[in-house]
């Protein structure tokens, strides 16, 4: 929806007080509500779908393959698609771009490995139902959750192939196989990084902006959160995707060290609530609605 | 591997007239699209939404005696076991869209609607057989739940013929194997809105396998029918309040 000139002005006049009045009468840093289901697809590793009160809606799913680990670049493939958007425009390749690097290079590739010739590639495919506001938290942590739940198949040959030619099998028994965070080393956490979007009116950071919000604000910033702290790439973006945004302007320095105090402040909460949706969510009970 | 053992059971223990789990839910996204609804037939999933009727985005686009129709398939990477990118304008995905849109054109009263365009997106999560018929049936249901006008339910499911027996709701092991047909069955009649055969058929078994398809589209309309008084129910009850 495109608001009026009135509506902007009353709007960005609200988010710019201290503390910023909200429309739907969130905090700065809270959320909005979301419901979330995950392992649903049985033909993927791993799947998840989150839904937004609004309605935006996004499915993530996992899938394995076994590759010949000299013959690929990279161990992780993202690809997104949004119900709408040409597979070539440039939303769409700035999420894809965004998500792929963040997930390359903040990954514990080692739990992919399976001998010294061979090992997973993981495929993580996005679909993007709908959306108001800018997708890119969604898809996040959609596949924060995804990956969370991405089962493997218990390796059952040798470890060791370097001398003999022998390609990797793998135990029939699905109870067998192992989550990813049971493949990780004991003592570091299996938590995927995932993205924040961060609002600036003025000096108020607002986490998640809304489509309205998206509007007026004056500039926005994607962070990301890996291992319990903030981590590169930090970048400013301009939200509003549908409409010119008149507003939109340069930010002040301050802000951004100002953002990192508050997702440290944050993140670690957003994070252990995921976990909660996948610890509390029940596998048995009925559909994926 | 034996698609049909002679005691009469199929791969995955069913006999030949028997339909797999068919479970579907209306109203799934009540705050992004008009009517919405997601059905599994098997292991098949399809996610539909539909907006409209209304006001076409283009006036070209726009009919001053009936609504039109427009439907767009988007089918998942990871649908199949093997993961495969598939393009937007697949050939087969091209004529599945114009199949259903022809469907959906004459079961719809798109005489009350003129002006307006009916946009149908579906999604198709996980695919094990019967993909024509499961994105037959989720669109009924979503239309349904928009409140479009329809003359009947169509429901629609596949058959297939293995040597002379005819087998009713196939999964990709049996579809890969032998000539299959969809029919879309007009509610409790034996009428039908749809027929896809993609390859050959004897016409003198074709009788048996139309049979046995049109009594399995008539269970399924059943199955969808309940769910729509279930669904129906539910907010009537909301109403009352």
């Amino acid at each position: 929806m495109i608001l009026s000139p009135a509506e902007r002005s009353y709007l960005y006049d609200s988010l710019i007080q201290k503390p910023p009045i909200r429309p739907d009468s969130r905090s700065g840093h809270q959320f909005r509500p979301l419901e979330a289901k995950t392992a649903f697809l049985p033909s993927s590793n791993g799947s998840a779908r989150i839904r937004l009160m609004d309605g935006s809606e996004c499915i993530v799913s996992v899938k394995a393959k076994v590759v010949l680990k000299s013959q690929e670049s990279s161990l992780i493939e993202c690809d997104i698609d949004v119900s709408g958007n040409r597979d070539d425009s440039n939303f769409v390749s700035i999420l894809k771009f965004n998500l792929t690097n963040l997930l390359c290079q903040n990954f514990p590739m080692d739990v992919l490995q399976l001998t010294s010739k061979y090992s997973y590639k993981l495929f993580i495919d996005c679909l993007v139902i709908s959306h108001t506001s800018y997708p890119l938290t969604l898809l996040s942590l959609a596949t924060y959750l995804a990956l969370k739940t991405t089962r493997l198949p218990l390796l059952v040959s040798d470890v060791d192939d370097s001398e003999v030619e022998e390609q990797p099998t793998f135990s029939d028994d699905w109870d067998k196989s192992k989550y990813l965070k049971e493949m990780v080393s004991s003592n570091s956490k299996f938590q995927p990084p995932i993205f924040i979007t961060l609002g600036v009116v003025g000096d108020n950071l607002l986490f998640d902006p809304s489509t309205e919000e998206e509007q007026v604000l004056e500039n926005g910033l994607i962070l990301s959160w890996y291992n319990n702290k903030v981590i590169t790439p930090i970048s400013n973006i301009n939200l509003a995707s549908n409409s010119n945004n008149s507003n939109f302007k340069g930010m002040d320095p301050i802000l951004i060290s100002k953002s990192l105090a508050l997702l440290k402040k944050y993140c670690g909460e957003i994070v252990d609530a995921l976990d909660g949706i996948i610890e509390h969510d029940d596998a048995t009970e009925g559909g994926i609605f | 591997m034996e698609l049909y053992s002679p005691e009469g059971l199929r791969i995955d223990g069913r006999r030949w007239n028997e339909l797999r789990k068919f479970e579907c839910r209306i109203n799934t996204h009540p705050n992004s699209s008009d009517g919405s609804s997601f059905i599994e037939q098997g292991n098949t999933k399809v996610i539909c939404m539909v907006q409209g009727p209304m006001e076409p985005v283009l006036r070209s686009q726009s009919n001053p005696n009936q609504a039109n129709i427009e439907i767009s398939i988007t089918i998942a990477n990871f649908s199949t076991t093997e993961r495969k990118k598939r393009l937007k304008n697949e050939k087969r995905l091209v004529e599945l869209k114009a199949t259903l849109e022809r469907t959906f054109e004459q079961s719809v009263m798109c005489k009350l609607y003129p002006r307006t365009v009916i946009q149908v997106n579906i999604h198709v999560l996980a695919q094990d057989g019967g993909l024509l018929a499961g994105i037959t049936n989720a669109i009924t249901l979503g239309l349904i739940d928009a409140g479009i006008a329809m003359y009947d339910y169509v429901s629609s499911i596949s058959a297939g013929l293995y040597d002379t027996t005819p087998l009713l709701d196939l999964n990709t092991l049996e579809e890969n194997d032998m000539s299959t047909l969809t029919i879309g069955v007009i509610g409790k009649s034996e009428k039908l809105a749809l027929l896809l055969l993609e390859d050959k058929m004897p016409l003198d078994r074709l009788e048996s396998v139309l049979a046995i398809g049109i009594a399995g589209g008539h269970r399924i309309r059943d199955l969808m029918d309940e769910e729509v008084r279930r669904h129906g129910n539910l907010r009537l009850s909301k109403v009352n309040v």
